[in-house]
């Protein structure tokens, strides 16, 4: 859009000038010097102010100048209250002349002439004279020199002595103004400002003064205004808006005079005449078409300048259908200067149209019309010009894309900002159901600058094509050919041929400049909203152009950031990536950037991409021709080539233990263009994370391959460990630094040839549990010429994981991670032996354990030893280790007793020692678990713990359980008499030393207990332990012979019985009292002669009372007669109560035995008495060899209370499930039987 | 009078990695030599699909926060020039499809045209939706085949990916090139 003349594409913006405000300079100096001499010079003869307020005021005004400010979008500039153009001028003005003179020595025409406007095609003076159409000058004119408004600033003088003085002075002035513009034919509008100055004088005489000076000039009321004094920056800034808010009108009314005053022209539909007819040329004159072209182009202007863009529109496609129509440029002969200016014209009306279009939102329409115009002109040039088939048209085109992008840049559309990424708009409402071609949908800029560098393309090939003869100047070729020259080569805008490609390599038009500084617009608008890869394709282009500028420097300026991170070679577009490395390369290499040269040369050994014929691809001949300052060092980032190299290392298994290795193999494929020179790598590093840091595979000549199969050679390596240098201290094999590296090292034959695996086993030795993994991987290559590294990172899932078995097969690893190998921990090799474990541990029993602790590893090993027992109320236990004291652990917890950090010092290899544990006797059945934890380190590796556990389980059980039965006896002593004076106890006595004269009783204890245990028990002693009440005075013995160390076998019953004869201290005492005993078992394993003493408690019996109760004892008398025994059966009634008390006996009769003594009798019994009746039973029954049961119905019956009472059954007789006691009937003829002998009752 | 119309100049598979699939390139009608030829060289065909990406990255960005385009049509994506506009569609797996319409790829007859509007034709929002069907059935074809194993072609870690050679496909999108002409319902 440059190209156009100045003014020709400017926005209409009603053009204000202020006038007498110091600082600016005169206005209309632009003007033509012909005409300057003619123009109208105005001339204020008031001083300029110089104020603060004026300068301010004018600063504003200036600021809000629409034409400097940054493009903004249509909507704001529809809501501005005003638009102006502003310039300044300090006192004068010069305006255009109105009228052109006529020439000198023209005849002076009969008539008085009719004069016309200088920029009239009437006029001589005009270039236009006598058929142009329209020029820029006249655009210009009303652009910049012809004010719709003159702002006149004076001061209002307050001092009354000079007011009026200086208000008659300004009176003068301003008419002389006003009369010089009326003279000058002009219709501008005069605006005055008055300024107060300092005393603010009464507000009547100012407004009086204000009506004197507006009535003495004419000027309108609006037109007016007063800035009082002292006003601030904001308040002189509001008056400033509010003035031009109101003086807009004014403008937009002198511009709409001025439209109608064309629309009049047009209206009257004759071609006016010029001044003088023409006499040279063809004396043509400007056609009635033309003149009505000129006619809307004037009002299509006018109506730009007050913002009515339809109207404007309509007119210019009046403007444009008139001038394009049959009666204008079809019939302007292409050899005229007129043909020119006429598709000068045309572009004009049609760049303001589209702008207009655009400011009314009709993009789609726009872009048509863009397309449109081309066509159209096409056409013309085709059939009346000089063909579309030249650099001319060419140049035309890419213009005319440049106009459009520049169109769209200079109108902000509101949602087609570049930070909304939009590439295009949505057609407008009015378009949006019709069929649009694509590129209808308005596109940003940098379509539009690619499109210009397109066609820019075609200039430089057409241009090219031109023959030799056409390109020589003017002046060293035949008039002939000149004259032919011009009818071939369209030169509207442009050079003439022998400018735009001259011969002899004489500078002519730069395409490639000009291609790639649309190139790098259109790159720009790409790169604003975000379209990255275009942006590169642009970058691409402009390589190239800048590759036949031989502008080497340049292009590695714009592609190397690009090589550096395509998406292309990510995204696998070989072919871009290719095309943009061999540019680069190219550039490169021409600058001497020896890393880039071999860093490409290096990826473009990869096979993905295409191979070129003539090219070496050799590495070490990459830098041949170059000679770079130093050494080159390339270093190529993961991922920053595509590297032909793929290199991977996996491990063969998942798992491994600490101290063990673990497979892994270092696959090296080639994938480097067949016939490309092999390469020899000089070693390649390998860093791993765990155990081992890094493995060095160096270069060695003569390692060769152990397996080979085709392309493919595989060898196990041997590793040796290297020390690191770097780290100084790793030079004491000794010192057990952790941090040190460890680092492996292995030869082996790196030389890859085109297409060849190379797979290199190891063992990796894995040191500490966790993971061992490979991280990454650096390839080292070190030619005559340049170092070349290349580091890779290793990542989950990329690349295959193949396992080479061989040479010739492989299996795939199918692991999440082959990458890593999770190590293990060490296994610890020490070890904890219970020796003398048991299954069963009986409760009161002192449990010693033995342990023997193993040390199975190769070296000696300091350990310490910890151990837990975990279960209910832990007790406090001892461990003991030789040569040491013992420690207890400590008994804190509830849970848990625990005996922590015991150092057992160190264990030498395939030693042991015995620790012994003592766990004290436990009361009660229970489980505890013991756990002994040790924890190590070899003396090789004191940095890693390692620790063995045991757990033991300690069942705790009872050995003995038992069952016991208290069976009352008679006592056999009288009881004492509650009357006998003796009985009576001295209160003064001191209650030990007096013996017991209450009553007694006596029972037999009999107990059964079983052995529970697991195997035999020696029973030492089965005792009783009495607790008795303080009242009751208690004797037990054994009954049944204790037989010592008697061997218990296990879930065997045995017996024990015990008398227990009781007896209250006094006889006054007759409450109930209790009696706890405990059997106490005395035993131990047969293997130990200690015995443990297990107390095992009775239940509580109660004892004494003073509820009556019958005893019942049996005693049998051998007679001689009879075989049979007799039966003497006692019946014993106790009152331990003060009651006298009656009881009644009675006996009934059986067919099981015959008995003498009272068949029915009373007792009575005195308080704490007893008494007996006696019955003599014969058992009836024939006589049993193994003896029987009889049942006396014997029932004793309290009188009082009528309540049977329950007789006791005592030795030799028991009860049945009714409560009725039976009596033991001892075999017949037998003597001395064992039943008889409990008796202690005899007749 | 011959009219151009629009043909399809090339077709793009482009992966879900934003590799490249499969890409055919169709001849245009050539009015100066009167023959049929590539309007760009492969490698500006390339370059013209990758750029396609950009748009495609974008969309899908609008998309993600207006929570539209659901469909995976994205209709015009640019019109690079007055004769070359790209046609975008992303599956729900991430493959995308492009077609560069050549907007005077084919002369025909004005008689013919008559029922065509006059003048240059231009193309309707959703008339690429026919090819972009014809593409997808053809690739679901394609997947549909046991052998064609999809994450071989576009890994789901990583990048790149092979391109498709099955000679079914090709075949499939040379007859989808060459039959379409606007106003197809059906390919």
């Amino acid at each position: 859009m440059d190209e156009y003349p100045k003014g020709s594409l400017d926005p209409s913006i009603p053009l204000l000038l202020t006038l007498g405000v110091a600082g600016g300079s005169d206005h209309g100096i632009e003007l033509d010097t012909a005409l300057r001499e003619q123009g109208v010079l105005i001339r204020s003869e008031a001083a300029p102010l110089d104020s603060e307020q004026a300068l301010g005021l004018l600063r504003y005004i200036q600021d809000h100048d629409l034409s400097r400010l940054p493009p903004t979008s249509p909507e704001p500039i529809a809501a501005l209250r005003y638009r102006f153009r502003v310039r300044t001028a300090e006192r004068s003005l010069l305006l255009p002349p109105r009228h052109a003179r006529l020439p000198d020595g023209a005849d002076p025409p009969a008539s008085p002439a009719a004069l016309h406007s200088p920029f009239s095609p009437l006029s001589t003076v005009s270039k236009l004279y006598p058929d142009g159409l329209i020029d820029t000058k006249w655009l210009q004119k009303h652009q910049a020199l012809v004010p719709a408004l003159v702002l006149c600033f004076y001061t209002l003088v307050s001092d009354p002595t000079q007011a009026t003085l200086c208000d008659n002075q300004i009176k003068s002035d301003l008419n002389n103004i006003k009369g010089l513009l009326s003279q000058s034919g002009y219709k501008t509008r005069l605006a005055v400002v008055l300024l107060s100055d300092q005393h603010a004088p009464s507000v009547e005489g100012v407004q009086e003064r204000l009506e004197n000076l507006r009535k003495g000039c004419g000027i309108d009321s609006k037109a007016l205004f007063l800035v009082p004094p002292n006003e601030s920056t904001q308040e002189l800034g509001r008056m400033a808006e509010n003035m031009l808010s109101t003086l807009y009108p004014l403008a937009v009314e002198y511009y709409r005079d001025l439209g109608r005053h064309a629309r009049k022209k047009r209206g009257r539909g004759i071609a006016p005449q010029p001044t003088i007819p023409p006499t040279s040329g063809t004396s043509q004159t400007l056609s009635l078409a033309g003149w009505n072209v000129r006619y809307d182009f004037k009002s299509a202007i006018f109506a730009e300048f007050r913002s009515e863009y339809e109207n404007a529109l309509r007119s210019y496609d009046q403007a444009y259908d008139g001038l394009l129509s049959s009666e204008l440029l079809e019939v302007i002969p292409s050899w005229s200067p007129r043909w020119n200016e006429a598709r000068f014209l045309a572009d004009v009306i049609a760049i303001r149209g589209i702008s207009c279009l655009l400011f009314g939102g009709q993009h789609s329409t726009a872009a048509r019309r863009w397309q449109l115009h081309r066509d159209k002109v096409a056409g013309f040039v085709d059939r009346h010009g000089r063909g579309t088939k030249n650099y001319g048209w060419k140049a035309w085109e890419s213009r005319w894309a440049v106009v459009m992008a520049n169109l769209i840049e200079r109108t902000v559309i509101p949602g087609f900002e570049p930070q909304l990424h939009q590439r295009y708009l949505q057609p407008e409402k009015v378009a949006m159901g019709e069929r649009l071609q694509p590129f209808e949908f308005l596109h940003h800029p940098g379509y539009w600058y690619r499109l210009a560098a397109q066609h820019l393309y075609g200039r430089r090939a057409l241009a090219r094509a031109m023959p030799d003869d056409d390109r020589s100047p003017p002046s060293s070729s035949p008039a002939s050919h000149v004259a032919s020259k011009a009818f071939t080569y369209d030169t509207y805008m442009c050079p003439e041929p022998h400018e735009e490609y001259p011969l002899n390599d004489a500078p002519g038009t730069d395409y490639g400049d000009l291609i790639v500084d649309n190139l790098t617009r259109a790159r720009s608008a790409f790169l604003e909203r975000q379209q990255v890869r275009f942006a590169a394709e642009l970058s691409l282009e402009c390589a190239r152009e800048l590759t036949i500028r031989r502008d080497w420097k340049s292009i590695v300026e714009l592609l190397r950031p690009l090589w550096k991170n395509m998406s292309f070679r990510t995204e696998g577009w070989y072919t871009i990536a290719e095309e943009l490395s061999w540019i680069l390369r190219g550039a490169a290499a021409m600058v001497g950037e020896a890393a880039l040269v071999v860093a490409i040369d290096w990826e473009l050994l990869n096979r993905n991409f295409t191979k070129r014929t003539n090219w070496h691809y050799d590495i070490s001949k990459s830098l041949d021709g170059i000679s770079p300052k130093s050494r080159p060092h390339v270093y190529i980032e993961d991922g920053q080539t595509l590297s032909f190299i793929s290199a991977s290392f996996i491990f063969k298994d998942e798992e491994g233990k600490a101290g063990q290795s673990a497979n892994g193999q270092l696959t090296l494929k080639s994938s480097a263009h067949q016939g490309s020179a092999p390469i020899r790598l000089n070693s390649v590093q390998v860093e791993l994370n765990g155990s081992v840091n890094r493995i060095i595979f160096k270069h060695q000549d003569d390692a060769d391959p152990q397996q080979k199969n085709g392309n493919t050679s595989l060898s196990a390596m041997s590793l040796s460990r290297i020390t690191d240098k770097g780290k100084g201290k790793a030079t004491d094999p000794d010192s057990l630094d952790e941090e040190q590296m460890v680092i492996l090292q292995g030869d082996a034959n790196l030389t890859l040839a085109p297409g060849q695996v190379i797979v290199l086993g190891v063992q990796v030795p894995l040191r500490e549990p966790g993971e061992t993994c490979a991280v990454s991987l650096t390839m080292n290559l070190h030619s005559e010429s340049f170092d070349l590294d290349q580091y890779q990172s290793f990542q989950q899932g990329r690349g295959a994981s193949i396992w080479y078995l061989s040479a010739s097969r492989t299996k795939r690893v199918a692991r999440e991670n082959p990458l890593a190998v999770k190590v293990l921990p060490r296994p610890p090799q020490m070890e904890i032996v219970g020796l003398t474990w048991k299954d069963q541990y009986y409760t009161d029993e002192p449990i010693a354990l033995e342990f023997e602790i193993i040390n199975e590893e190769d070296v000696d090993a300091p350990a310490r030893l910890d151990a837990i027992l975990v279960g209910p109320l832990p007790p406090v236990f001892i461990v003991e280790v030789p040569g040491q004291d013992e420690t207890s652990s400590d008994g804190g917890s509830k849970e848990e007793s625990r005996l922590s950090g015991l150092s057992l010092g160190a264990i030498e290899s395939s030693k042991s020692i015995i620790t012994h544990v003592r766990v004290p006797p436990i009361p009660e059945s229970t489980q505890y678990n013991l756990t002994l934890k040790l924890v190590y380190f070899l003396s090789t590796n004191p940095g890693t713990p390692i620790t063995q556990t045991a757990v033991f389980q300690l069942n705790i059980v009872n050995p003995f359980e038992a069952n016991y039965d208290l069976l009352p006896r008679v006592h056999p002593d009288p009881w004492p008499s509650l009357f006998d004076p003796e009985g009576v106890r001295d209160p003064s006595e001191d209650d030990t030393h007096i013996l017991p004269k209450g009553l007694c009783q006596t029972y037999s204890l009999v107990t059964r207990y079983a052995s529970f245990a697991s195997e035999d028990l020696r029973v030492h002693d089965v005792d009783i332990r009495v607790q008795t009440s303080r009242s009751v005075r208690v004797h037990s013995t054994r009954t049944l012979p204790a037989s010592p160390n008697r061997i218990v076998k296990p879930k065997t019953i045995e017996d024990a019985a015990f008398d227990i004869t009781s007896q209250k201290h006094t006889l006054d005492d007759r409450s109930q009292s209790t009696l706890d005993v405990s059997l106490v078992i005395k035993w131990s394993r047969l293997t130990s002669s200690t015995p443990n003493t297990t107390t095992l408690p009775v239940p509580r019996f109660v004892l004494f009372g003073t509820e009556p109760r019958v005893l019942a004892s049996a005693s049998h008398i051998r007679l001689k007669e009879s075989p049979k025994p007799l039966i003497i059966l006692l019946i014993i009634i106790e009152n331990a109560s003060n009651h006298f008390l009656t009881f009644g006996l009675s006996m009934e009769p059986s067919d099981e035995f015959a008995f003498s003594g009272p068949k029915q009798t009373t007792l009575h019994l005195l308080p704490v008495s007893r008494r007996s009746a006696t019955y003599r039973l014969l058992p009836l029954a024939s006589g049993s060899k193994t003896g029987g049961w009889i049942k006396p119905g014997l029932v004793v019956r309290d009188k009082y209370f009528q309540k049977v009472l329950r007789v006791i059954p005592t030795e030799g007789m028991k009860l049945d499930k009714d409560g009725a006691f039976l009596v033991w009937v001892p075999p017949e003829e037998e003597e001395g039987s064992e039943n008889g002998e409990g008796s202690s009752e005899s007749e | 009078m011959a009219i151009a119309i629009p043909s399809i100049a090339c077709l793009g598979i482009i992966g879900r990695n934003n590799n490249p699939l499969h890409i055919s390139i169709f001849p245009s009608y050539d009015p100066a030599a009167n023959s049929f030829a590539p309007l760009r060289t492969p490698l500006q065909f390339s370059l013209l699909l990758s750029s396609t990406l950009d748009i495609f990255e974008l969309r899908a960005r609008q998309n993600a926060v207006n929570a539209t385009g659901l469909t995976g049509d994205y209709g015009l994506l640019h019109a690079i020039d007055e004769r070359l506009a790209s046609y975008g569609f992303e599956t729900n797996t991430g493959v995308k499809f492009v077609v560069v319409v050549d907007m005077r790829g084919r002369r025909i007859d004005g008689s013919v045209a008559g029922n065509l509007k006059g003048g240059v034709v231009g193309l309707r929002e959703g008339e690429m939706k026919t090819v972009f069907r014809a593409m997808q059935t053809a690739y679901v074809k394609l997947l549909q085949n046991p052998f064609f194993e999809p994450d071989e072609h576009s890994p789901p870690a990583g990048s790149g990916g092979k391109k498709i050679t099955s000679k079914r496909f090709a075949e499939d999108m040379r007859r989808i090139g060459e039959s379409w002409t606007p106003g197809v319902t059906a390919l």
